[in-house]
C-alpha cells in the first residue's frame, strides 16, 4: 500500500513525468483499485470455503425468502405482497413495510445474468452480493476521500482501509444478505455526490444525490441518517458565513427531489413531512429560502435598515416555525420522536420503555474494546484525519468534522452504527496516514527553505507568497509557529525510512488484524455453529438446520410453530412454517403474548396457544452443549417484554431468588420451575444423565432430582445436541377435562369422589 | 388412506339393514348367561335394527375392547355385574381409549346388584357422580307404580322426557309412562358442556339408602328432584356417545309389557313405554340419531360477475366460478353456502335445526369478526344448504370461515376454514381525480405548472431594464 504513494525520482521516470505520467497514473490507480475490490471480495469469502454457500444469521433468512418472492412472482405482487406465514394470525403487510431496496437489487442483477444467459441461483446471488457491494464501496470510498484531499495515495488508502476493516466486515460478509450489504455503498456515494453538488453547485450532481438518496431510503433504515447529516451540514455551512448559491442550489436539489424519492417507499410514505426525525431537513429547506432571500435583500437595501429588517425577521420566524412545530407535535400532525431515537441520547431510555429494543443485542452500548477490535489502528489515526480537516477547513472538510463528530458518538450508543462510523474513520485515517506518507515517502531531500536560518520552517511552496507568509509569521505569536506553514519536508533518510518502515509494519498488523478478526469473529454463519475436537479437527454442530429440515418434512404445510422472535425469520425461511412472531418486531403485544405464554404456568399458556392456533413450540436450549444463546439466558427480556403489557399477570420479580439471583437449579422459584420456558427447556433432561447428577452446562449449575413435567405439550422432536426441542401442542381432551386431570387419570391417580362436597351445593340447570 | 375408504364403502354395503351411522359391531358385556334371557326383546330390537350382538362376560380371557389397536366393536352395551370391578379388559382407562378411539357406550346400571367402583371412577372422569353408598336407589312418593311398589315407592313412573326449550331437538318422547325401577341417580357436573340428561327425575323424587335404617342419610340426601339424572348422556369432543341408564331393569322384558298405575284417584293402570324408550335411547347413543354430516362447505366471491350466481349448487359447479379461494380481500363481499345432513337411520336426509335454534358462522381472528345466523336457503335429496352472504371486515389477517355447531344430542359439527384476507393493493383505491376532496390539491399541482411555465417563459423573454441591476440579480442566481 505504501507503493501506492507515487515517486516522481524512479529510474523509469519516462512513464511517471508529463501527459505519459498522467496516464500511467491513471492505469496504475485502476489497476489498484480493482487489487482493493478483489481483496475486499476475498477476504469476505472466508463463510463460503469454510462452511458452504449458505445465507446466515437471522434478518438475511427473511430478505432472502422476500427476494425469492420477488422473483418468483413478479415486482408488482412483490409490492402488494401479504405474508399470511408470519405474525399469525395477524399477517404482515409485507411489502408496505420493508426496504425494497436489497431484494429488487437481487433479482434485477438476476434477471440481468438470466438476459445474459448466465442461470445462476438467487441463492448464491444473495450470498455474493454483500462482497460484491463492498468493492464498490471501496471505490466510492476512494471517490469521496478524494474529494477531501489533495494527496493522491489518500483515496486509494481510504478504499484499502474500507475494503477490509472489520467494522465494514462484519455486515457484508458473504452469506450475511441484509440491508447493509448495499446501503452502506450507497451511503458512501451518496455523501460522494452530495461534496460534489456542494462543490460544484450544479443541479446535476444534486439531482444525482437525491437520486442515490433514494436509492438508499430504498434499502435501509438508516438513511435517516444522510437525512439529518446533510442538512446539518448546511446549517452548520450557514452559521459559518458560508452560505453560497452553490450551496443553495445543491440543498434545495437535493431535498426536493430527494424527499419525493422518499415518499415513494411506502414504508415510508409520508414519514418526510410528517416525523419529527425528518423535520431538519424540512427545517433547514426554510432556512435556506430565507437565508437567501435575505442575501437577495441585503444586495437591495442599505446596511442599516437590512439590519432592523434581519432582527425583526429572524424574531418572527423563528416564532412562527417554533410554534408551528410544537403545534403540530402536540396535534399529532407530526409524529413525536420515535423510542428509537430516543434510546440514541438516553441508553437507558430503551430498557426501560421499550425492553423489545433494547432485548437486541446489537442495540446494546458498544463496549470499548469494540472500537479496536473494529479498526484497529484506524482508530488512533481518526482524530489525528480529523485534525488535519481544520488545518484547511473548506466546505467538503466541515463535512468529515460533523460526520465524524456524529457518529462517534451514535457508534458508542449502539454497536450496530458502528458501521456508519466505519467509513468516516477509513476517510479521516487515510487522510493522516497519507500526509505522512507523502511527507516521509518522497526520496529527494526538499528544497532549502527560501527564507533565512531564523525561519527554520519557513515556506517551501512554489507559489512564491513568501512576503505576506513572513507578515503573517511576525504575527503569530512563537506557540503558534507550527501552523504557519505546515509542509516542509524531511531531510534525513533515516527518519525518513524510520518512519515509512514503522507506518508499513504498522499497515501490514492492520492488514494482519483484520484477516484474522473477519476469520475468526465475523465468518460464522449462526446457523451452523463450528467447533474443535480435542484432536484439532473442526466438528460442525448442525442442530438448527436438522430441527429446521424436521419441521419441514414431518409437520403440516400450515402447521404454527410458536418461538421467541429470535429464531422467525429461519423459520420460516428454512422450515417453510407460518410463525407467530419474528424479527421484524413490528407488534410489540404480539411479542408480549408469546412472552407470556413462555413465562407463564401451563394452565395460562394453553388457552393462549389454542386462540393463536399454535401448532409446535420450539425452544432453543443450550444446558447440554454450553451454547449460552439459548431461551434460558434470553428468557428475562421475554419476561420483562410481557410485563410490560400485562404488569399484573407477569412479574420479572417472580423470577428471582430472595436474594436476586436468577437461577435454574432447586434454588429457582416457584414461578420459574413453573413456568413454560423451563418446564420445555428441562423437560426429560434428567434422563441423560444418572440420578441427580443432571448438570446445566451453561448456567453451571445442578439440576433439582426430578424433572418438570408437562401436561398440556408433548415432546416431538429434539435435535443431536439437544440445541432445539420442538414440542406438540395438545389438542383438548376428548372428555372435556383438564389435561392436569387426564394426565392424572391416564397414571391411574383415581379422582377424588365428588360426594363430599363443601361449601352450598351448586345445582345445575339445564 | 383409499383402500380403507373402500373397504368401508364395501362393508357400508354389506350392511345395509344396518340403521347406524357408525357400524354395527356391539359387544354386550354381561355376567351371566341366564340374565341374558331377561333382556330378549331388548336384544332382538337390537339386532332387527342391524347390529351383530356379541355377548362376553367380563370375566372372559379371551374378552378385548382393541384388537390390532384399534376399536374391535363400534358399540359397548355394559350390563350391571356383582364384581367390584369389570375386570382387566374393561378397565376404566381402558373405556376411556375406546370412547377416545370414536366408539359409543350404553352402561346400564342397577341398585340391586351395586356399582363397582370401577365404574364409579370412570364416571367422575365424565363429571357424573354417583351415591356414595352402593346401594343408593332414588324413591318418589308421588310417582310410583301402585301395582308393583305400592310399599317401596322405588318403581318410578315417568311422564315421556321432554326438553326443556325449543332450542333443542326431541329424540326420546314416547307416548306413554316410563316405569324405572330400582334406579340409580345421577347427579351431572355443572362445568362439563358435553353432559346432557335425557331423563329426569321428578321433582318430588330423592335418593334413599334402604340398607341404612339410621335415617341419617335422608338428613343430608345425595341429591333431591329434578336434580337427580335417570339416564344421562355424555357426547365426546369426537361426537362418540356414553349414556348412562340407572335402571338396567327398564330394560327387561317385565317392564316391556307391563301394565302400571300412578298413585292418585281416578288413574287408569297403562301399559309402559319402556320398550319405544330403550330403543330410542339406544338408537340414539349407538348413532342412529342425532348424527349430522358437513356434505360439502364452499365460500366464493360474492362480487364483479360472481354476484349474480345463485346459490344452487349447479351454478356453483360452473366452470368460471373461483371456488374456496385461499385470499380475499378486506370489504370484499363473500358468499358461504354448508350443506348439513342429518341420519335419518337408513339414509341421509336434509338437517333441520330446532324451531328455536339456528347455524351460526364465525368470521373470526384470534375473536370472532362477525357471528351470522346462517338461513337455510335451499335444499338438495340429502342435505340443507345454508348460506350467508356478507361483507369482510376492514382488518386483514389470517381469518377462518368457522362453523361450530354442539348441541346437545347432535354430534358435533366443527367446521374451519381458513383464508387469508389482504390489504387493498397499490392499484386498488381510487384514482385521485374520483376523490372529490383531492381536487383543490390537483388544482394546486398544475397552478404551480402552469405558474413555473408562465414565469419561465416572462424570465426568458424579458429584456432587462438596467444591465447593473440584471448584473446583480444574476450574480445570485448564478
Amino acid at each position: 500500500m505504501a507503493v501506492t504513494a507515487t515517486n516522481s525520482d524512479s529510474p523509469t521516470s519516462i512513464f511517471f513525468k508529463g501527459e505519459t505520467g498522467r496516464n500511467t497514473r491513471g492505469l496504475l490507480r485502476l489497476i489498484i483499485l480493482c487489487t482493493i475490490a478483489a481483496a475486499a471480495v476475498a477476504s469476505r469469502l472466508f463463510s463460503v470455503i469454510r462452511f458452504e454457500s449458505i445465507i446466515h444469521e437471522f434478518d438475511p433468512w427473511f430478505n432472502f425468502r422476500a427476494t425469492k418472492y420477488l422473483i418468483q412472482h413478479g415486482f408488482y405482487n412483490f409490492w402488494d405482497w401479504f405474508d399470511d406465514r408470519t405474525w399469525h394470525p395477524l399477517g404482515r403487510v409485507t411489502g408496505g413495510t420493508l426496504y425494497p431496496g436489497l431484494m429488487v437489487t437481487s433479482g434485477a442483477i438476476y434477471h440481468f445474468l438470466r438476459f445474459l444467459t448466465l442461470p445462476v441461483d438467487i441463492r448464491n446471488i444473495c450470498v455474493l452480493l454483500a462482497p460484491a457491494f463492498s468493492g464498490l464501496t471501496a471505490f466510492a470510498t476512494y471517490l469521496l476521500t478524494s474529494e477531501m484531499s489533495d494527496s493522491p495515495s489518500a483515496g486509494l488508502l481510504a478504499a484499502c482501509f474500507m475494503g477490509i476493516t472489520p467494522g465494514y466486515i462484519s455486515r457484508s460478509v458473504a452469506g450475511s444478505y441484509d440491508n447493509e450489504a448495499i446501503a452502506i455503498f450507497l451511503l458512501v456515494f451518496t455523501f460522494y455526490l452530495w461534496i460534489k453538488a456542494v462543490k460544484v453547485g450544479s443541479v446535476m450532481w444534486g439531482g444525482l444525490t437525491a437520486l442515490f438518496y433514494g436509492y438508499m431510503v430504498s434499502a435501509w433504515g438508516g438513511y435517516v441518517f444522510i437525512t439529518n447529516l446533510i442538512p446539518l451540514h448546511a446549517f452548520v455551512l450557514i452559521c459559518m458565513g458560508r452560505f453560497s448559491p452553490r450551496l443553495y442550489v445543491s440543498y434545495t436539489t437535493w431535498y426536493a427531489l430527494g424527499t419525493l424519492a422518499s415518499m415513494q417507499i411506502p414504508f415510508v410514505g409520508f414519514l418526510p413531512i410528517r416525523s419529527s426525525d425528518h423535520m431538519s431537513a424540512l427545517g433547514i429547506f426554510g432556512l435556506i429560502q430565507l437565508v437567501g432571500f435575505t442575501e437577495y435583500i441585503r444586495a437591495q437595501l442599505p446596511s442599516k435598515q437590512f439590519q432592523t429588517l434581519l432582527r425583526a425577521m429572524v424574531l418572527i420566524v423563528f416564532g412562527v416555525a417554533f410554534g408551528g412545530l410544537v403545534l403540530l407535535t402536540v396535534s399529532g400532525t407530526i409524529a413525536p420522536w420515535s423510542g428509537r431515537f430516543y434510546s440514541l441520547w438516553d441508553t437507558g431510555y430503551a430498557k426501560i420503555h421499550i425492553p423489545i429494543i433494547a432485548s437486541v443485542s446489537e442495540h446494546q452500548p458498544t463496549a470499548w474494546p469494540a472500537f479496536f477490535f473494529d479498526l484497529n489502528m484506524l482508530i488512533w489515526l481518526f482524530p489525528a484525519g480529523v485534525y488535519m480537516c481544520f488545518r484547511n477547513l473548506r466546505d467538503e472538510q466541515v463535512f468529515v468534522v460533523i460526520y465524524a463528530v456524529l457518529s462517534s458518538y451514535f457508534a458508542g450508543v449502539m454497536v450496530r452504527l458502528m458501521l456508519t462510523l466505519t467509513p468516516i474513520v477509513c476517510v479521516a485515517a487515510a487522510m493522516a496516514l497519507s500526509q505522512i506518507l507523502d511527507t516521509f515517502l518522497v526520496a529527494e531531500a526538499p528544497a532549502e527553505p527560501s527564507g533565512d536560518a531564523t525561519k527554520a520552517n519557513g515556506s517551501a511552496s512554489s507559489n512564491g507568497s513568501a512576503n505576506i507568509k513572513d507578515k503573517l509569521n511576525s504575527a503569530i505569536p512563537e506557540s503558534l509557529r507550527s501552523t504557519k506553514a505546515p509542509l516542509v519536508g524531511i531531510y534525513s533518510y533515516l527518519s525518513k525510512s524510520l518512519t515509512a518502515g514503522a507506518v508499513t509494519a504498522y499497515l501490514l498488523l492492520f492488514v494482519l488484524h483484520c484477516t484474522w478478526v473477519t476469520s475468526n469473529a465475523y465468518s460464522s454463519p449462526s446457523v451452523v455453529l463450528a467447533s474443535r475436537l480435542p484432536d484439532g479437527s473442526q466438528h460442525i454442530i448442525d442442530d438448527y438446520r436438522e430441527a429446521y429440515y424436521w419441521l419441514r418434512q414431518n409437520t403440516k404445510q400450515d402447521a404454527k410453530v410458536m418461538s421467541w422472535w429470535d429464531y422467525g425469520y429461519q423459520i420460516g425461511g428454512m422450515a417453510d412454517r407460518p410463525t407467530l412472531v419474528d424479527n421484524n418486531t413490528w407488534n410489540n403485544t404480539h411479542i408480549a403474548t408469546v412472552g407470556k405464554a413462555m413465562s407463564s404456568r401451563e394452565e395460562v399458556s394453553y388457552p393462549i396457544m389454542r386462540q393463536h392456533e399454535v401448532d409446535y413450540v420450539l425452544v432453543v436450549f443450550g444446558g447440554l452443549l454450553g451454547y449460552s444463546g439459548d431461551d434460558i439466558n434470553k428468557f428475562l427480556w421475554m419476561v420483562r417484554i410481557a410485563e410490560g403489557i400485562w404488569p399484573d399477570e407477569v412479574k420479572e420479580r417472580d423470577f428471582f431468588t430472595a436474594r436476586g439471583e436468577y437461577r435454574v437449579d432447586d434454588e429457582a422459584t416457584p414461578t420459574m420451575k413453573n413456568s413454560l420456558m423451563y418446564k420445555m427447556s428441562y423437560y426429560n433432561y434428567n434422563s441423560l444423565f444418572p440420578a441427580g447428577q443432571a448438570q446445566d452446562r451453561v448456567r453451571g449449575s445442578k439440576l433439582p432430582a426430578t424433572g418438570p413435567e408437562l401436561s398440556t405439550l408433548e415432546e416431538a422432536f429434539t435435535s443431536e445436541n439437544w440445541i432445539i426441542r420442538i414440542y406438540k401442542v395438545k389438542d383438548l381432551d376428548n372428555l372435556g377435562r383438564t389435561h392436569q386431570e387426564a394426565g392424572a387419570f391416564g397414571k391411574g391417580n383415581k379422582r377424588k369422589k365428588g360426594g363430599k362436597r363443601r361449601g352450598a351445593r351448586v345445582l345445575r340447570v339445564d | 388412506m383409499r383402500l380403507r375408504v373402500l373397504g368401508l364403502l364395501v362393508g357400508l354395503l354389506g350392511l345395509v339393514s344396518a340403521l347406524s351411522a357408525q357400524g354395527n359391531k356391539l359387544l354386550v358385556v354381561l355376567e351371566e348367561e341366564a340374565d341374558k334371557s331377561r333382556y330378549s326383546q331388548f336384544w332382538s330390537s337390537l339386532s332387527d335394527r342391524g347390529f351383530q350382538l356379541t355377548y362376553r362376560s367380563p370375566k372372559d380371557t379371551g374378552l378385548s375392547l382393541f384388537q390390532h389397536g384399534v376399536p374391535a366393536y363400534s358399540h359397548l352395551l355394559l350390563l350391571p355385574t356383582k364384581a367390584k370391578g369389570l375386570g382387566p379388559a374393561l378397565t376404566p382407562n381402558l373405556i376411556v381409549d375406546f370412547v377416545n378411539a370414536g366408539s359409543n357406550v350404553l352402561l346400564t346400571l342397577s341398585s340391586e346388584v351395586g356399582i363397582p367402583s370401577a365404574i364409579s371412577s370412570l364416571l367422575l372422569e365424565l363429571d357424573i357422580t354417583l351415591p356414595a353408598d352402593r346401594n343408593s336407589l332414588v324413591v318418589d312418593h308421588f310417582n310410583y307404580d301402585t301395582k308393583t311398589a305400592a310399599e317401596d315407592h322405588d318403581i318410578l313412573l315417568l311422564p315421556s322426557p321432554k326438553q326443556a326449550n325449543n332450542a333443542i331437538k326431541d329424540y326420546f318422547s314416547v307416548d306413554s309412562l316410563v316405569a324405572f325401577p330400582h334406579a340409580v341417580g345421577q347427579v351431572l357436573g355443572n362445568a362439563s358442556p358435553l353432559l346432557s340428561s335425557i331423563l329426569k327425575a321428578p321433582s318430588t323424587a330423592y335418593t334413599y339408602n334402604p340398607k341404612d335404617d339410621s335415617g341419617d342419610s335422608l338428613e343430608d340426601v345425595f341429591a333431591s328432584g329434578n336434580q337427580i339424572t335417570l339416564v344421562s348422556a355424555f357426547q365426546a369432543r369426537n361426537s362418540a356417545r356414553f349414556t348412562v341408564v340407572g335402571s338396567a331393569e327398564a330394560l327387561e322384558d317385565k317392564w316391556f309389557d307391563a301394565a302400571v298405575q300412578v298413585p292418585g284417584a281416578g288413574k287408569k293402570s297403562e301399559k309402559t313405554g319402556n320398550k319405544a324408550f330403550a330403543e330410542k335411547v339406544s338408537a340414539w347413543t349407538f348413532k342412529e340419531a342425532g348424527v349430522l354430516k358437513v356434505e360439502s362447505v364452499s365460500h366464493y366471491l360474492n362480487e364483479g360477475p360472481q354476484s349474480t350466481l345463485t346459490n344452487s349448487s349447479s351454478a356453483l359447479g360452473q366452470a368460471n366460478v373461483d371456488l374456496n379461494p385461499t385470499i380475499y380481500r378486506i370489504k370484499n363481499s363473500v358468499h358461504y353456502a354448508i350443506a348439513l345432513s342429518e341420519w335419518s337411520g337408513t339414509h341421509w336426509t336434509p338437517f333441520t335445526p330446532a324451531a328455536a335454534d339456528s347455524v351460526q358462522l364465525e368470521f373470526s381472528m384470534l375473536s370472532p369478526f362477525h357471528r351470522l345466523n346462517l338461513i337455510p336457503s335451499s335444499q338438495t335429496p340429502t342435505a340443507t344448504i345454508f348460506t350467508s352472504t356478507f361483507t369482510l371486515p376492514d382488518q386483514h389477517g389470517i381469518f377462518n370461515f368457522f362453523v361450530e355447531y354442539r348441541r346437545p344430542f347432535l354430534t358435533n359439527v366443527e367446521e374451519k376454514r381458513t383464508v387469508t384476507v389482504r390489504h387493498f393493493a397499490h392499484d386498488e383505491w381510487p384514482r385521485s381525480f374520483v376523490i372529490s376532496g383531492a381536487w383543490p390539491w390537483i388544482g394546486g399541482i398544475w397552478v404551480t405548472v402552469a405558474g413555473w411555465v408562465a414565469f419561465v417563459v416572462v424570465w426568458l423573454y424579458s429584456k432587462p431594464a438596467q444591465p447593473k441591476g440584471d448584473l446583480k440579480a444574476q450574480g445570485f442566481r448564478r
